[in-house]
């Protein structure tokens, strides 16, 4: 559904895309991750046809972005990050226009219109004005334009993006049980979306790609650097008994003299060997007699994020960063 | 051409739904109200009664009067139409829709169209009240909206352009106005320039000389082609700019 080759976008001189490559198939749920600024954005405005590539080439549903790029916009329903929309028009109103820009049949339209409508969860406000709506309900307005005309791909930049833990999961929700009926690219920052939405994903960091997998290819990545653990028992037994297990170099304290079960960050001298360290902690504490109490590994799959962007970002981009 | 239609309507409906359009006509109006009641005025008191010349024909590029509200409405009609949709972030919803710039450009540039010619409309009672009172050559008139309807093409096309030239609106009215001062002026000297091939080129691109043309019933096809040119080029180079937009 989606083909993209050594896709690069230059601005200026700033590599805003580097040689990217990876497709879609028919049917998937995507999540397209990275942290902001990875590029994202730039490369998802691409593939709607609404930016063009410095080089490399995109084929959407078989056609190319740049050859047949009415035949390509046309086989996509895109939301774009800030849900641009026109405060003046009623919501009914806009997605009346919006189906007839993208050329839904005259007598399809009520239907069309009236379904999205139902599917984003907008049917109280079909007739206020979009001035008038909350950031949430525009949000949603931009997903019922991308579902108007039923496209068979959907490419969603950030949907969940600015939203509250309920809407959040309302759109979860959503792109759920969209997923039967269309091709889902989803953009997000947030790993934990990519669990809750998609059967893959795709990370990139600095325009390039890091990884892409199924999820649970992905969780392979989320390896935990430290694990943090509350015992039962005396603080020097379990020190002791923690910094004799192979793999684990840092035994830190963390709990005050008068809590009753101490607590303590183990750091691990291989992340990639995680389970089989924090495997070894909980052994080693109960052939001590002392009683795990937690066991928390403390990575999450940002920090990892964070440390791949670090590592592959480019020359150029560090004098971009925002000074504190 | 993909888009015309739903573009069109859309930016008739927020011409007409936000206050810009009625502040437009209903200061044009008044202003030609009292532009004509002044004409009328001095026509009644038999001064300054040109050989040949009657109160429509007056009506009809015969003062600064005439001008002036079209240099200012021209522009403030336009300035939002691609300015606005770029500073908003609307463009990529628009752009990524199956359309072409040539579709959203005609489009806009129709829809303001129909709001000049909607805010000119009234204007046909001045003539009916004229008739009433006295003689009125129909003919003479119908030339006079005919050049006010190319002038005003040319002038909303500039317009056009100088919105899809940057994302700032008040910019882009600014942009307009000095554009159409430019060729206003130009065509203004054109009497005070001695040189013969100048001199024409410059009558020829008058907008005084071709409504005086008009308003006396002369239909100079030469002009004709001038004012739709001037119409047309501007809205190919707006074509082509929202073109390479997506390049910037």
């Amino acid at each position: 559904m989606i083909e993209v080759k050594r896709l690069s976008k230059r601005y200026g001189s700033f590599l805003a895309v580097n040689d990217l490559t990876f497709s879609v198939e028919r049917g998937e749920v995507v999540g397209f991750l990275g942290p902001n600024g990875a590029g994202k954005s730039t490369t998802l405005r691409i593939l709607a046809g609404f930016i063009g590539a410095t080089t490399g080439d995109v084929r959407i549903n078989g056609f190319s972005v740049t050859d047949q790029s009415i035949e390509a916009r046309a086989s996509i329903g895109y939301m774009p990050e800030s849900s641009p929309l026109y405060p003046e028009m009623r919501v009914r109103e806009y997605l009346h226009y919006r189906a007839e820009l993208k050329r839904v049949p005259r007598a399809k339209r009520q239907d069309a219109v009236d379904s999205s409508l139902q599917d984003a969860g907008l049917g109280d406000v079909d007739r206020v004005l979009i001035a008038q709506l909350s950031k949430g309900f525009r949000q949603r307005v931009g997903l019922a334009d991308a579902l108007v005309a039923s496209p068979p791909l959907l490419i969603l930049d950030e949907p969940t993006a600015g939203l509250d833990p309920n809407q959040i999961r309302d759109v979860r929700a959503l792109i759920k049980r969209l997923r039967k009926k269309h091709t889902i690219l989803v953009s997000t920052h947030i790993l934990s979306e990519v669990g809750a939405m998609c059967t893959r994903g795709i990370v990139i960091a600095a325009g390039e790609l890091v990884g892409q997998g199924s999820l649970d290819e992905l969780r392979a990545l989320r390896r935990p650097v430290a694990v943090k653990i509350r015992i039962r028992g005396e603080v020097v037994a379990a020190r002791t008994v923690l910094e004799g297990v192979p793999g684990a170099h840092a035994v830190t304290l963390e709990s005050q003299p008068d809590e009753s079960a101490p607590r303590f960050t183990v750091d691990f001298t291989d992340p990639a060997d995680s389970d089989a360290i924090t495997e070894r902690i909980s052994q080693a504490l109960h052939a001590a007699g002392l009683g795990v109490l937690e066991l928390v590994p403390t990575s999450s799959l940002e920090q990892v994020f964070a440390d791949l962007t670090i590592k592959k970002r480019p020359v150029e981009q560090v004098g971009r960063e925002p000074r504190p | 051409m993909r888009g015309f239609w739903p573009t069109f309507k859309r930016e008739l409906l927020s011409l007409v739904v936000t206050p810009i359009a009625w502040v437009v006509a209903g200061a044009f109006l008044l202003i030609e109200g009292l532009y004509f009641f002044v004409v009328l005025l001095s026509y009644a008191a038999e001064q300054s009664v040109v050989v040949g010349m009657g109160p429509a024909q007056m009506f009809f590029g015969g003062s600064v009067f005439y001008y002036f509200p079209l240099v200012m409405a021209c522009p403030i009609l336009t300035m939002r139409l691609l300015a606005e949709e770029r500073r908003s972030g609307t463009i990529e919803s628009l752009l990524t829709a199956p359309v072409d710039a040539l579709g959203i450009v005609l489009g806009k540039y129709f829809a303001t169209l129909v709001v000049f010619v909607a805010m000119w409309l009234p204007t046909l009672l001045y003539m009916m009240i004229l008739a009433a009172y006295g003689e009125v050559d129909w003919r003479l008139v119908a030339t006079g909206y005919l050049g006010t309807f190319l002038v005003g093409s040319a002038w909303l096309s500039i317009g056009t352009l100088s919105s899809a030239m940057t994302p700032t609106s008040t910019v882009a009215a600014v942009v307009a106005v000095v554009f159409i001062l430019v060729l206003f002026l130009l065509g203004f000297a054109a009497d005070k320039v001695d040189d013969g091939a100048l001199r024409a080129a410059m009558q020829h691109i008058s907008v005084a000389s071709l409504l005086d043309d008009l308003s006396r019933g002369l239909v100079d096809t030469r002009k004709l082609v001038f004012w739709i040119s001037a119409a047309v080029v501007p809205l190919i180079a707006s074509v082509k700019t929202v073109e390479a937009w997506r390049w910037g």
